[in-house]
């Protein structure tokens, strides 16, 4: 049997005995949703890196804290993920601007593409403006958001994701896109139903 | 009919896969009459699209390659460091387990010496004790250092060929050979001789062999 068929739980006994490759391939499957989500709350690559790699510390060095009858390891894994995140927004002061985010100056910017002709300049500053309306959202609805926007979970998923019922995502996405086309609105100098929802 | 109110709270979910049905038909009825919520879901739908532009851009976004070296290195770690600890759990039985077997060992030693022991005591004499056995091969050599034949019988003493004997060097004066049934000459009762016991399984000695300068007028009674 390959390595990718062994079902999460037997992968993480071996890799709790040390087995690298049942370790490597749990890490494989999860760190790249896991960074996406961290980097889209933070919105640096250093603290996302950070927080991806105490999420896999904490499941090699206390693997027993995942318990299978409670549920999925991608789950139990976001959720350790949103706690670091909230713990490094929690740390941050409320007023610092995007750009103060990252002393270290590894501010989070669009990878560059050499073969973007000038014509979609425009597309890139729509997403980099998205981008930084997206983040300056207060945390839980940027969580929404970005749970249920950009990483296209269900409302169940990002609901076992926050460990909130149905109806606080429901609402709290409400209110996140309200915020978001406010600001969009704003920065594009075209407000249409600015007001709408985020008053 | 969708209200406003309700429309701003759920009509926003139409294009999404998990939408009611029910709902999505009445948001987008309501749309079609009201012109500030048909805005409303056109400007989400414009942001909808830059979000997605926003999620494609950063699709293949993954953690460098450095973190899964950290990991590796962290995991090897540990691996090394459980293994002085599986050898010190061996060690906690296996050292106590060695001292049992060694003691035992001991016990089962002192308690084969102990019946040359009991010779020493009963010997008229504290001197050096030589021990035959069968046991190894070094007692055997010290055994067939003597010969059995050049020993004395000593009389109510019966001849064994058990090879689990020992010889017991003796000094002592001729005189007390008496008690063993040797007779010996009045005059030369006061001299020293030395002698050598070949003691029984039980103890006791059962033949008496002096040495060349002190073998003659000795004899049984």
């Amino acid at each position: 049997m390959k390595i990718v068929d062994e079902k999460e739980p037997a992968l993480l006994k071996r890799a709790a005995r040390g087995d690298e490759q049942a370790f490597l391939a749990l890490y494989q499957k999860h760190q790249s949703p896991l960074y996406r989500y961290a980097l889209r709350m933070t919105g640096s690559p250093w603290a996302a890196e950070e927080v991806v790699q105490e999420v896999f510390l904490l499941l090699i060095r206390e693997p027993q804290k995942f318990q299978p009858e409670r549920g999925e390891l991608g789950a139990f894994l976001y959720g350790v993920t949103r706690n670091r995140v909230m713990k490094h927004l929690e740390r941050l002061p409320r007023e610092a601007s995007l750009d103060a985010i990252n002393a270290n100056g590894t501010v989070w910017r669009e990878p560059e593409d050499p073969l973007t002709p000038m014509m979609i300049a425009e597309k890139k500053e729509r997403i980099e403006q998205v981008r930084d309306a997206v983040l300056e959202l207060p945390a839980e609805f940027r969580e929404a958001v970005v749970l249920c926007e950009l990483e296209e979970l269900s409302y169940e998923e990002a609901a076992q994701v926050c460990g909130c019922p149905v109806g606080t995502i429901r609402s709290r996405l409400h209110r996140g896109r309200a915020l978001l086309l406010a600001k969009l609105e704003l920065l594009r100098d075209a407000p249409r139903r600015a007001s709408a929802g985020a008053k | 009919m969708m209200s406003c109110e309700e429309f701003e709270r759920c009509g926003l979910d139409l294009d999404r896969p998990d939408a009611q049905p029910e709902e999505a038909a009445l948001a987008s009825e309501h749309a079609k009459h009201c012109p500030d919520c048909s805005a409303l879901l056109a400007s989400w739908r414009e942001v909808k699209a830059d979000l997605r532009l926003l999620r494609e851009s950063t699709i293949h976004e993954s953690a460098p390659a450095r973190v899964e070296m950290r990991l590796k290195q962290e995991l090897r770690t540990r691996r090394e460091s459980r293994v002085p600890a599986r050898t010190f759990a061996v060690a906690s039985w296996a050292l106590p387990a060695a001292a049992v077997l060694a003691v035992a060992l001991g016990w089962m030693h002192w308690r084969s010496g102990a019946a040359p022991i009991a010779a020493n005591k009963t010997a008229p004499a504290a001197v050096i004790a030589q021990e035959s056995s069968a046991n190894s091969d070094d007692e055997m050599l010290l055994a067939s250092d003597y010969d059995s034949t050049a020993f004395t019988q000593l009389p109510d003493s019966m001849p064994s060929a058990s090879s689990d004997q020992s010889v017991l060097q003796v000094r002592l004066q001729r005189g007390a050979l008496m008690q063993y049934g040797v007779s010996v000459e009045p005059e030369q009762a006061s001299e020293w001789v030395d002698v050598d016991f070949l003691v029984g399984e039980d103890g006791q000695p059962v033949a008496v062999r002096l040495h060349q300068d002190a073998q003659s007028d000795v004899g049984p009674r």
